[in-house]
């Protein structure tokens, strides 16, 4: 059994530098976005969504709208119920928004906010005074940032739109997947691994087209794309839902809402990343439509196997440490197992507590010595653990860029955010061309070091 | 100018007692400010003959920033000025943040200047130190006195401990003393000596002994203090005292709050056990 380490405890010092995280609405508005007609609004102060669009935009390069209501002073002493209807009101009109995603900030938690009762209120005005665009659907998830991190304001939102929208509805053989935070191009693929099958496919959120989408002439007041109420309304109907994420805990957990209140069968798999993860989300895939994986897909597989043993010669023994959310550090030391890459360290900002046991998971039976694992860690925890561990390069997001700059270790960049490098949001993380991808990448950034390092320059490695 | 801020437990008479109090001080010929630090804005009720007044954050909510003095500073019996901090509705916003956005409010419109000419501006605050924001009185020097309106009873001399507790946090940092219990009587058994006991063993003095006068309650339904109510009656006398006791108090202390075992082994000791 792997030890765990609380950073914070670990060390004397208590404030945080550069944690590992985002903060919570931040992920609730990359949810919110992947639904359709939907404004992400933030009730708190002017400056959480600017920053929130700003940090978005500079990854996923397309226009990010994030509303807020703007609370100032008056509002947090007085209550920020008038500020926000005003605020629900102009996005319906102006926008046409049809859903509103809206989230909580630190500041309206603090002060005590009562989403419930503000939304309640709203309800009531909307019912007397009906707007001429119609009244939008308010989806709300409470998003205290200084609890938790981006990761559960993504699935606090995801599990929201289930409880909101999902009722009683005919099966309908779909199947429904909870992809987890991943980049659009992993949303693309994962749709069309499930039409592969010949089903159906409901992804919450499906961000895809609209974080990135083609060049317009015009740009439209609501971006195109996002998962359709509708699809929503009949995830009930499902034949099967999937969640990818072992660390989703059980009261953020969208699949646990379609289980308990549903009854749809379903299916907890962790991201589908490198060989052993992606053949379970299969396994799943062929369960569910009861057909074998297609040839074309198993030629895929074939060609990452035999990828996997070209790189040997340059990736056995190496070692590295990995940093990001929960489940997708999981999914990247899973695979990095089975390219023979010694995972030494793994840091988290996530707490769910159920990292080191998945990290257990994935490294039994093939690691001699079980990497040490950190959750709710900071890079300079990080940066601490690596002064004693040997790492040949550093496998996470953009904001491990400083420790890697500092020890010359090399960082293969996955996940988000990507703000130092282009095409964050077409990098393919899942399945079997995903690990490609990811293989790829790790072996160049090998390979490039070796080169830079070398006193003669060889061409030819 | 002395700053005097007032604390205790919810209901124990703060506000009566304060506003009596500067009623006394002001028949006394001295130029008495009171802030009331409470979302209820009750707290100037009898100097002003009324709840009468806007308050800060009404007129900040009605006006936005542009606030003159005038609109929330009225004045009261005997020349007194009252002004309420205010607050948002029950169930909503942030009273704690309110008091402190008032209190700047007010030091920005100058309402603590020199040129007012005040001899004491006295805070008349909501209950226990709930949050930063009941501390605002309390922080950075603004008043540099505490006294803590008590009675016999368990649970206000809970709370005055309790008091007692926020005090020695701010006392190190911006330099506010206890001044002392006042104890509003109760009628309970033995409880002038309980408290001059609590007194002694918080390090400070109970500094008067309010006795029990419906005299008080009818004044009050007449909007009243007693002083203007019925300068004769024998409890304007007592709010009297207390205004020359305060007027002369040079006890002023950082309290040494007691542990909860110990609060309950005073009560025994006193029999209220029995």
């Amino acid at each position: 059994m792997i030890k765990t380490m609380d950073a914070k405890k670990r060390e004397p010092w208590v404030s945080t530098a550069n944690p590992c995280h985002q903060c919570r609405p931040l992920g609730a508005m990359v949810a919110f976005q992947g639904v359709e007609g939907c404004v992400p609004f933030l009730h708190g102060s002017q400056g959480c969504a600017t920053y929130m669009r700003r940090y978005l935009i500079s990854h996923f390069r397309e226009p990010v709208d994030i509303a807020s209501s703007s609370v100032s002073e008056k509002e947090a002493v007085l209550g920020g119920g008038p500020s926000l209807r005003k605020g629900l009101r102009n996005v319906t009109e102006k926008y046409g928004a049809k859903v509103v995603g809206l989230a909580t900030t630190c500041l309206t938690e603090t002060t005590g906010e009562d989403l419930g009762m503000l939304v309640h209120e709203w309800d009531k005005e909307v019912l007397e005074h009906p707007l001429e665009a119609g009244n939008p659907e308010i989806v709300k998830v409470a998003c205290p940032s200084y609890d938790g991190t981006h990761m559960d304001g993504f699935h606090g939102a995801t599990r929201a739109l289930v409880e909101h929208f999902a009722e009683a509805t005919a099966p309908h053989g779909g199947m429904t997947l909870f992809p987890n935070f991943v980049s659009p191009a992993d949303l693309r693929h994962l749709r069309e691994m499930i039409t592969a099958f010949g089903m159906g496919a409901t992804l919450v959120p499906d961000y895809s087209e609209r974080l990135d989408g083609p060049a317009l002439a015009e740009m439209p007041t609501m971006a195109e794309g996002g998962t359709a109420m509708e699809a929503m309304r009949a995830l009930p109907g499902s034949r099967m839902a999937v969640e990818f994420g072992r660390t989703i805990p059980e009261k953020l957990s969208a699949n646990a809402v379609l289980k308990d209140k549903w009854n749809v069968p379903v299916r907890t798999l962790g991201l589908p990343i490198g060989i052993r993860e992606s053949d379970a989300f299969f396994a799943v895939l062929e369960e569910a439509s009861g057909r074998e994986t297609p040839a074309e897909w198993q030629l895929e597989r074939g060609r990452l196997i035999d990828a996997c043993v070209d790189a040997h010669k340059y990736l056995a023994g190496r070692t590295a440490v990995v940093f990001g959310d929960e489940d997708m550090v999981v999914g990247l030391v899973a695979f990095l197992t089975e390219i023979g890459v010694k995972t030494t360290l793994v840091a988290s900002g996530g707490k769910s507590g159920r990292l080191a046991s998945e990290i257990e998971r994935v490294t039994r039976s093939f690691l001699e010595e079980p990497p040490r694992v950190l959750s709710d860690a900071d890079f300079r925890d990080v940066e601490d653990c690596v002064e004693s561990q040997q790492a040949d390069f550093f496998i996470g997001h953009a904001k491990g860029y400083k420790i890697s700059r500092r020890r010359d270790v090399p960082l293969v960049r996955v996940g988000f955010p990507l703000h130092d490098r282009f095409g964050g949001q077409r990098m393919l993380h899942v399945g079997w061309r995903g690990a490609l991808n990811l293989l790829d990448t790790i072996v160049n950034a090998i390979l490039e070091k070796r080169q830079d390092d070398s006193p003669v320059g060889y061409s030819y490695l | 100018m002395r700053k005097i801020a007032v604390y205790g437990k919810g209901g124990i008479g703060k506000s009566t007692t304060t506003q009596n109090t500067v009623a006394a001080l002001a028949e006394m010929g001295k130029k008495v400010m009171v802030v009331g630090c409470d979302p209820k804005a009750d707290s100037t009720r009898l100097l002003l003959g009324g709840l009468a007044q806007k308050t800060v954050l009404d007129t900040l909510r009605e006006e936005g920033e542009d606030v003159e003095l005038d609109d929330v500073l009225k004045p009261g019996f005997l020349g007194t000025l009252c002004t309420e901090s205010g607050g948002p509705e029950p169930g909503v916003g942030c009273a704690g943040r309110g008091i402190i956005t008032s209190i700047n409010l007010l030091e920005q419109l100058g309402a603590y200047a020199p040129t007012q000419e005040l001899d004491y501006t006295f805070y008349d605050v909501l209950g226990d130190v709930v949050c930063g924001g009941f501390a605002m009185p309390i922080r950075e020097g603004k008043a540099q006195e505490i006294y803590i309106v008590c009675s016999g009873e368990m649970m206000a001399m809970y709370a005055a401990n309790n008091i007692c507790k926020g005090i020695v946090k701010f006392a190190e940092a911006g330099g506010v003393r206890l001044g002392g219990l006042i104890c509003n009587s109760r009628n309970t058994d033995r409880e002038d000596e309980l408290i001059i006991e609590l007194a002694r063993k918080l390090g400070t003095q109970m500094i008067h002994f309010v006795p029990r006068h419906n005299d008080v309650q009818r004044a009050e339904i007449n909007k009243k203090t007693c002083i203007e109510w019925n300068p004769e009656c024998s409890q304007a006398d007592q709010y009297r005292a207390l205004a020359r006791k305060i007027d002369a108090n040079k006890m002023l202390v950082i309290p040494t709050p007691i542990a909860i075992e110990e609060l309950e082994a005073l009560l025994m000791e006193f029999g209220l056990a029995a």
